[in-house]
């Protein structure tokens, strides 16, 4: 395994997006890990190390706003971009624990130039 | 029976639609959890909020360090940004302009666990200056016609951030709900020559039907026909058209009224989630005979659904004079 390679979680409960990320993301050099819930996301984000956090907000379970504040609880400096279908969530301050907040479409280009400022960010830190 | 009743500024009807036997506990639905974990509107944290625009209590000159005691950000997810101009522009028969506005965030106390129930009278105080401040300094910019303040607590209520909070948004335009009941108020004062929330807050104190608390300057009351059950507003006595003409002395009235209000109704509906806005005057008009500033008070204990969103009517099971009483005894 490449040790340089920066490694992303992709916390959604939708198989689909994890689909199109990996496959995006990995094209962009990106090593991608998925969790299908809040609770198996917070396992990996213990376990995995990632670098980044993709994190949708409305899942069952355990919603993103939880689990974005949990993480940010465990480790502050780890980037989170929240990704989800629906933007009156910015509307909850809880939201602005996360590094971007992104409304999920089709062209990801927004997400990716995203995910590139926070790890650049990271690593001049 | 049900009864049909209608608000006498804007003409809304609602529908007091009385559940007998229903007590005011069986409005408070599952209480939020309180989930912890990182808050990034507490002390310590202000990397993650956007540079303060006003600050209060900071002893040292130390911009967006831990030391304040209030604190107004600009929202870091706006609604509509600061920066460009409005261009305002047909297409067609449709208007449109580009979405200028300023979204900040009042931070109201550093205590991650105050509520405005149980804030003190000072800290309070502190809150609506802040209001008054930041009207006064946005006013400035001649993009803006409105400012709204409002409050969210509570996740029923749009906030699952448990730390006390409120928001305001300058705007390019006088929002509907507002140049309605401007207009109610032209209409009413054009016919009778008086402000017809002072008539309200008269026939309010003489009837004593629907009074929940009163001090020297300021009146709560549930209003006549209210949307929402335990819905109040919170006016001045005094005729005043804006927000920001209060002095110091009404400041700190205001603040002794509402806290008591806030903690009347959580006594009654407890850590029941609610939304406030305030209504003032628009930016643009000076002093209005007609108009009269004040904060309703919305508790989120009901659900709009298709036969609200259809008429425009409210069905409300709680009458105002129930709530009133319960109120005025908590």
């Amino acid at each position: 395994m490449d040790e340089t390679k920066k490694k992303i979680l992709v916390v959604d409960d939708e198989e689909s997006i994890h689909l199109v990320y990996k496959e995006e993301l990995n094209e962009e050099g990106y090593e991608v890990i998925s969790a299908l819930s809040g609770e198996e996301g917070l396992k990996l984000f213990q376990e995995e190390n990632p670098d980044l956090v993709i994190l949708d907000i409305n899942m069952p379970g355990m919603d993103g706003i939880e689990v974005l504040r949990q993480m940010k609880q465990m480790k502050p400096n780890i980037p989170v971009i929240i990704s989800s279908a629906y933007p009156e969530y910015k509307q909850d301050l809880a939201s602005w624990a996360s590094d971007d907040y992104i409304v999920k479409s089709f062209n990801l280009d927004e997400l990716k130039n995203s995910i590139k400022r926070h790890l650049n960010k990271t690593m001049a830190n | 029976m049900p009864e049909l009743r209608r608000d006498p500024i804007i003409g809304r009807w609602v529908i007091i639609a009385s559940e007998r036997g229903k007590r005011p506990y069986d409005f408070v639905k599952e209480k939020d959890k309180t989930k912890g974990g990182f808050c990034p509107l507490c002390p310590g944290h202000e990397h993650t909020t956007p540079p303060e625009v006003l600050v209060y209590g900071r002893p040292t000159h130390n911009p967006n360090g831990p030391d304040w005691q209030l604190r107004v950000v600009p929202n870091k997810f706006p609604a509509l940004v600061i920066e460009g101009e409005l261009d305002k522009r047909g297409e067609g028969i449709y208007d449109k302009m580009n979405g200028i506005g300023a979204h900040e965030v009042i931070i109201e106390s550093p205590n991650h666990h105050e509520t405005l129930a149980n804030m003190e009278i000072d800290q309070l105080v502190l809150v609506f200056r802040a209001y008054k401040d930041r009207i006064i300094d946005l006013a400035r910019d001649t993009r803006f016609k409105y400012i709204i303040v409002f409050k969210n607590f509570g996740k029923a209520a749009g906030a699952s951030l448990e730390h006390s909070h409120s928001q305001l948004i300058a705007l390019p335009i006088v929002p509907q709900i507002i140049q309605e009941e401007l207009d109610g108020c032209i209409r009413y004062f054009d016919y009778k020559e008086r402000c017809v929330f002072c008539d309200i807050i008269r026939q309010e104190r003489s009837q004593n039907m629907r009074l929940v608390d009163e001090n020297e300057d300021f009146i709560t009351l549930c209003p006549f026909a209210p949307r929402s059950p335990f819905e109040m507003w919170v006016l001045p006595k005094k005729h005043q058209s804006r927000f920001t003409s209060m002095d110091d002395h009404q400041l700190y009235q205001l603040a002794t009224l509402f806290s008591s209000t806030m903690k009347k109704l959580d006594k009654i509906l407890p850590n029941v989630p609610y939304n406030y806005m305030l209504h003032t005057a628009p930016l643009r008009d000076s002093h209005l005979e007609h108009y009269h500033w004040h904060i309703e008070i919305m508790p989120k204990v009901s659900t709009i659904a298709g036969f609200e969103w259809g008429t425009g009517f409210h069905i409300n099971t709680v009458p105002p004079e129930e709530a009133a009483s319960l109120l005025n005894k908590a």
